[in-house]
């Protein structure tokens, strides 16, 4: 199979995985804060570490570029923020009457999924089998946050399939980032460092800014640091055992 | 002089290398709670950021070892809050949460120079000039790490002499472990992977638990992801190029 497909196939299941996270809400219809704040402090743990893996495979003198990279993703990100103005916007607030509100929460749902779109595909132009394991630790972050979108449409009177559907179209952008991204890696030479930095970094300022922030308000700091830690720890076994 | 006197020596260095990290605090003058905020950032950042490191160096001398570690670092950080919390311990003046967070970095910190200095003297095995790269590398790594040390201690008025002293006392396990380690290395050499693996579970869950929701709680939201994540990938890109 053309690499290509790999690609499209990889993100199109990381997208869909979205729809499982509303599993918790067929046990709880409203579910309590603290399960909204852990399902962040699992997708934050997953996603530090999926930017951690995109760091290893820079050696060196790449180093400078993976740092530009990164400061873009950043900046990128923090600016599209400002822009749309939904940078103090909570994620999680199940009892906002607002119409704005839910499209605002889709809009940051779909910037973070264009910078998973990203890593995706710079991940496998790396590599297809280390692309496939980020793919793989992004389709299951995106299962809590899943669960968030969901409980945030459910709240709002959107049927359960719906807001299963809903999930998923807020994780669309990241197919079409992570063939756009992977073809123009493999197209451009000395793209790669350049590509890895920006995911890494759009990652990274997404867990700081979004997820851990709303984990710390909905539950107390000792749980939502070990369901954190917890899943970096998983995360990186895995990485490990697979790498041999 | 001696082999074991070279690698003294080369602990020393790296021990002293931290203390450069307080400098950047000589030029700042005013502690407001959004530098705290800011400090807190900065230094959680420098933290994951280097944990980075430990982990890809772990995996490779043992995986399931350095998660073991990990684990075991989470577990000794959850005791050492619960035993400070119960004795109202405090860092000289400064009582409560903010006492107990600057007992808990400098802690974690020579906790964590444990397995440097059991590396740099492990490392002499492979030759002096292994050794001499392996030194240099934790040398110029232990400068972010005073300075994580420093962003904690100084807002709460410890003074710049006193941050340099401690950042110093941090890294005093790399002179004192790095001699045994070079005598004993097929000793010491197996229980590596659980040193670094224990070094950064203490580090990450101490910056989760404490450092990071005090940042958030002080600072605004933006700003504070802002500089996490530029310190993080900052310590990253810095640990790739070496």
């Amino acid at each position: 199979m053309d690499l290509v497909l790999v690609v499209l196939a990889a993100a199109t299941g990381a997208a869909l995985a979205a729809a499982l996270g509303v599993a918790p809400l067929l046990a709880r219809p409203s579910p309590p804060t603290a399960w909204l704040a852990w399902a962040n402090a699992l997708a934050a743990g997953m996603m530090i570490a999926a930017a951690f893996a995109l760091a290893e495979p820079v050696r060196g003198p790449e180093s400078g570029a993976f740092a530009l990279g990164a400061v873009l993703g950043i900046l990128l990100i923090h600016g599209s923020r400002a822009f749309s103005r939904t940078e103090g916007l909570s994620l999680n607030r199940l009892d906002e009457a607002n119409p704005a509100y839910g499209y605002e929460v889709l809009l940051v749902g779909s910037l973070h999924s264009a910078a998973e779109g990203v890593a995706i595909g710079a991940a496998m132009a790396n590599d297809a089998t280390f692309g496939l394991f980020v793919a793989a630790a992004l389709a299951l972050h995106n299962v809590p946050e899943g669960t968030l979108l969901a409980a945030v449409f459910r709240s709002r009177g959107v049927s359960l399939p719906r807001a299963a559907s809903l999930a998923v179209v807020a994780n669309l952008g990241q197919v079409v980032l992570a063939v756009a991204s992977f073809a123009v890696v493999a197209a451009v030479p000395g793209a790669l460092p350049w590509a890895l930095g920006f995911a890494a970094g759009a990652l990274i300022y997404l867990v700081m800014v979004d997820l851990l922030p709303e984990s710390y308000v909905g539950a107390g700091p000792t749980s939502i640091a070990l369901a954190v830690i917890l899943a970096m720890w998983a995360f990186s076994l895995l990485h490990g055992v697979l790498r041999g | 002089m001696s082999q074991a006197g070279y690698v003294l020596a080369y602990g020393m260095v790296t021990a002293l290398a931290t203390v450069l990290g307080v400098l950047p605090f000589a030029f700042v003058k005013q502690v407001s709670p959004r530098a705290v905020a800011a400090s807190n950032a900065i230094a959680s950042g420098l933290m994951l950021g280097a944990c980075f490191g430990l982990v890809a160096e772990g995996a490779e001398l043992g995986t399931w070892q350095t998660g073991i570690g990990g684990l075991l670092g989470v577990v000794f950080i959850l005791i050492t809050q619960r035993v400070l919390a119960h004795r109202d311990a405090g860092f000289g003046q400064v009582r409560g949460a903010g006492g107990r967070r600057m007992i808990l970095i400098v802690v974690v910190m020579t906790v964590h120079s444990i397995a440097e200095g059991i590396a740099i003297g492990a490392s002499f095995a492979g030759g002096m000039t292994l050794a001499t790269v392996i030194t240099v590398a934790i040398a110029v790594h232990n400068v972010p790490e005073g300075l994580a040390i420093t962003a904690v201690l100084r807002p709460q008025g410890v003074s710049l002499r006193s941050c340099a002293w401690w950042s110093f006392f941090s890294s005093l396990p790399q002179p004192l472990l790095a001699v045994p380690a070079f005598f004993f290395v097929d000793a010491f050499a197996p229980a590596l992977p659980y040193g670094i693996g224990f070094a950064a579970g203490a580090m990450v869950f101490m910056v989760l638990v404490e450092l990071l929701p005090e940042a958030y709680e002080e600072g605004q939201r933006g700003t504070v992801g802002l500089l996490v994540s530029l310190s993080l990938i900052a310590m990253v890109a810095f640990q790739r190029m070496l």
